[in-house]
């Protein structure tokens, strides 16, 4: 049986990287008295992974950790006991019990939801650029990957973008193969307002996958078919 | 923009932002408004290495644990932190709820070395607190604890009362008055009237120095009217089972230097090594009960989820049920994944059996403290471990596994020689026999030997404290001697100390109130973090020392006839001077003094009532 815990990393956390945040949540297993189930080999640690890694300085309301428990229990006792483990700044967000079969949660990414307030002078350009970027039918931009750097057409990777108060709201691919981080879509911004590119607050708001009818839906919510 | 926010804005600019967060599983927010004395924690130096603190966890649990009171952590900004606080004008602030330091009732201080001095101005200045407490007039109190204070006198002018001693119960003494006096509605100096009754409480401001045409000092008095001793006694807790102990702990998102559940077993040492200050100033040897350390254990594993247990004390091989206490650990806590271990062994114990225990579950690297080359250096020491101590230790220890050996010596000992300084390689070359004498299938590949030496410090309240230190460019050619020899023997990994660094800490370790001027104007030169060798600027210090017209050699270099009065003559850390002086004198002639569990060796602690059975 597994648990797909849906979690929020707040302001206050927003430094704590990808690393420190899988040795916190091992302790915090560890601390929850779950039946949680371990690798086997010299150094056992326990079965779970992340939906996906958040980029240091940004939050979310929408992390998914996925991992597997070696005896079944209720949702309620593991919700009540991720709520105990977990420091106000990484709140519980939701739960939910699979079994083994179901994939694994960081497969089943597809696209992100993401909520950027570039700050400074250059913001309003940056909004007002929105309307030319959709308009387009090619965005040609960078992507920087752990090989090197290589130049994508950012446009379709953007599956929407709207700015409203202040602040784009984005829906961006997140798969290994097609992938659009937020600071490379306000390059591509910038570079279209002709404009620096200005720091920016990211929050993720959802995480999704793409079910048989080939939609978009919330991970928390994603069924087989 | 609150406090909270303005941090917030700088945190995107340093380096380390973990460093300032707060926020961790475990620490504790209180409404201020619900307590009467609010306590503010500073240790002086980064939070990953504050974090690995015991004593800070001990009394962080303890003032949380009341009603009345409340405690929140600071530590020392880094670098960059701290120029971005003062562009911005942001004051130094507490971890939990980013509260200016300045606002709290007592800001309490850890010394654990003299290397961190500076860091404290450089937080009072941050905090926004005049340095010297003659110049407060509201703000928090200062109070200085930890191994430094006892030999508080170059931070006189800048602390408002140092705490001598284990702080389980005089923390709560501080606060207690605290309340009283602020309910009387008194001026500030009551408050350190009624401090100065607290066993181990000294209050600088109260003493009188006078000094000799040489420079040495005259005498050291209260002044009159103060009520204050004429002795200030270490605060002692002699039942360390009953005393308080954290069950939950706060656990870092950070990296931290330890990381992990630190266990005390036992406080104190009875082995008598006559360098190590800390086998005097925290005796006697007081254990903890199997049954309460069992007890904490299990709490604590499941508080953090750690999956670690540091067994830990100044060495633990002398925890007289230590077999049991390792083999019931692991009964426990193997099948939940927790690891035990051991730091600071000893290579005179019978290890076989312990270190078949801890072995279950993890390898660390054996670190063993041999301190000198030779067995005359060792008994000018009285360390009382011989070469065939270490054979038998390491080879126990290659046969079950181990392949990487850690190995502890200083240089600059009283007495020592060339010959003592070879000696050192010599061993280092034994230790390498000792691995290839065993089958190569018997044992484990890749034998790693690290040899580290640093520089002898002389400390106060240790039989060495009459002894000179060994001058900077003496030190230099031995340590380039032990490099040359050392580089012969394959696998060896040789590391020293900077000698700068251990000449100033020897000076401020048996300094005296005129080094507090000093130590301002190093600070306002430019110095901080000087125990960090990439931070530490001795041509800073050198300015420093002109500047006031102080000679550095004084205090460091010059060996201080038998009844030369100390800048701590007025403390009494428990070893009595007549017991330091007869060390000193059996020292120069390399004679032993057994290990008083074998017998009373007359240290002076029986003095302390119940201390000493």
């Amino acid at each position: 049986m597994r648990t797909l815990l849906r979690f929020g990393k707040n302001t206050r956390l927003r430094f704590v990287s990808h690393l420190d945040l899988q040795r916190f949540f091992q302790r915090a297993l560890n601390r929850t008295g779950l039946p949680v189930a371990f690798s086997q080999g010299f150094n056992p640690h326990p079965l779970m992974s992340f939906a996906s890694a958040l980029a240091v300085g940004w939050t979310s309301e929408y992390e998914v950790l996925d991992f597997r428990l070696s005896a079944p229990m209720g949702r309620g006792r593991v919700e009540e006991a991720m709520r105990q483990a977990l420091p106000d700044d990484l709140p519980v967000l939701g739960v939910r019990m699979v079994d083994d079969r179901f994939p694994a949660a960081m497969s089943l990414v597809r696209c992100a939801d993401y909520r950027i307030t570039p700050e400074g002078e250059s913001a309003p350009a940056i909004l007002a650029a929105v309307e030319q970027f959709c308009a387009a039918e090619h965005v040609m931009g960078v992507r920087r990957t752990k090989s090197g750097e290589r130049e994508i057409d950012m446009r379709p990777l953007a599956l929407s973008l709207e700015a409203r108060e202040g602040s784009l709201y984005a829906r961006l691919m997140l798969t290994e193969r097609d992938t659009l981080k937020p600071d490379a879509l306000l390059l591509g911004l910038a570079s279209l307002a002709g404009v620096e590119a200005p720091r920016a607050r990211v929050h993720r708001l959802c995480l999704l996958g793409e079910n048989a009818a080939g939609e978009n839906v919330p991970l928390m919510e994603w069924k087989n078919a | 923009m609150n406090l909270s926010q303005r941090v917030d804005a700088l945190l995107e600019r340093v380096e380390k932002p973990v460093r300032y967060m707060g926020g961790e599983f475990g620490c504790t927010v209180k409404d201020p408004s619900s307590v009467d004395v609010r306590y503010a924690f500073l240790f002086p130096d980064t939070y990953e290495v504050g974090m690995s603190h015991l004593g800070m966890k001990i009394l962080y649990h303890a003032i949380n644990a009341r009603e009345d009171a409340l405690c929140e952590r600071v530590f020392s900004p880094w670098v960059d932190m701290a120029a971005l606080m003062r562009a911005e004008n942001v004051p130094l602030f507490t971890l939990e709820s980013r509260t200016p330091v300045r606002e709290f009732d007592l800001l309490g201080i850890t010394l654990q070395y003299e290397m961190s001095f500076s860091n404290i101005l450089e937080a009072l200045d941050l905090a926004g607190i005049p340095l010297r407490s003659a110049e407060r007039t509201s703000g928090p109190f200062v109070i200085c604890g930890g191994p430094c204070a006892f030999n508080p006198e170059p931070l006189a002018p800048f602390v408002d009362l140092f705490v001598l001693g284990d702080g389980e119960v005089s923390t709560h003494q501080t606060i207690d008055a605290f309340k009283q006096w602020k309910a009387s509605g008194l001026p500030r100096e009551e408050y350190l009237r009624m401090a100065a009754r607290i066993p181990g409480v000294y209050v600088p401001s109260f003493y009188d120095v006078s000094y000799h045409a040489d420079g040495t000092i005259a005498a050291i008095e209260p002044k009159e009217g103060t009520g204050a001793p004429q002795m200030v006694y270490k605060a002692l807790v002699s039942d360390l089972t009953c005393a308080e102990y954290p069950e939950k702990l706060i656990v870092p998102y950070g990296e931290v230097v330890h990381d992990r559940i630190m266990l005390e077993i036992f406080r104190g040492c009875t082995r008598g090594c006559r360098f190590c200050q800390a086998g005097m100033i925290y005796r006697p040897v007081r254990e903890r009960s199997m049954e309460r350390l069992l007890e904490l254990a299990e709490k604590l594993v499941c508080a953090t989820g750690y999956d670690e247990i540091s067994l830990m004390s100044l060495s633990s091989g002398d925890y007289s049920c230590l077999p049991e206490l390792a083999r019931e650990m692991v009964r426990r806590f193997a099948a939940r994944r927790v690891k035990i271990s051991l730091p600071s062994q000893r290579i005179d114990n019978v290890l076989t059996d312990t270190l078949k225990e801890t072995q279950k579950v993890r390898k660390t690297a054996l670190t063993l403290a041999p301190e000198a080359g030779t067995q005359r250096l060792r008994d000018v020491i009285n360390k009382g471990v011989t070469e065939e101590d270490l054979i038998r230790s390491v080879t126990d220890a290659f046969e079950q596994g181990w392949s990487a050996v850690k190995l502890y010596f200083m240089i600059g000992l009283p007495t020592e020689t060339d010959e003592d300084v070879l000696g050192i390689a010599r061993l280092a070359g034994l230790v390498r026999s000792c691995y290839l004498s065993l089958p190569r299938e018997k044992r484990a590949p890749g034998l790693r030997i690290t040899v580290s030496a640093s520089v002898f410090v002389p400390k106060n309240f240790t039989p060495f404290q009459w002894a000179a230190q060994l001058r900077g460019g003496e030190v230099a050619r031995r340590q380039q001697l032990l490099k040359h020899e050392l580089a012969r023997i394959k696998g060896v990994d040789f590391k020293y100390h900077a000698v700068d660094l251990s000449y100033i800490e020897a000076v401020f370790a048996r300094g005296d109130r005129r080094l507090a001027d000093v130590l301002e104007r190093a600070w306002r030169l430019g110095c901080r973090f000087d125990g960090w060798s990439d931070q530490f600027r001795y041509d800073l210090w050198r300015q420093a020392f002109e500047e006031c017209g102080v000679d550095p050699d004084f205090y460091a270099c010059r060996e201080r006839p038998d009844d030369e009065v100390f800048p701590w003559e007025h403390l009494d850390a428990g070893v009595s001077r007549e017991f330091l002086l007869r060390e000193w004198k059996k020292a120069q002639n390399a004679e032993r003094t057994q290990d008083c569990r074998k017998g009373c060796v007359g240290c002076g602690m029986r003095r302390y009532e119940g201390a000493c059975r």
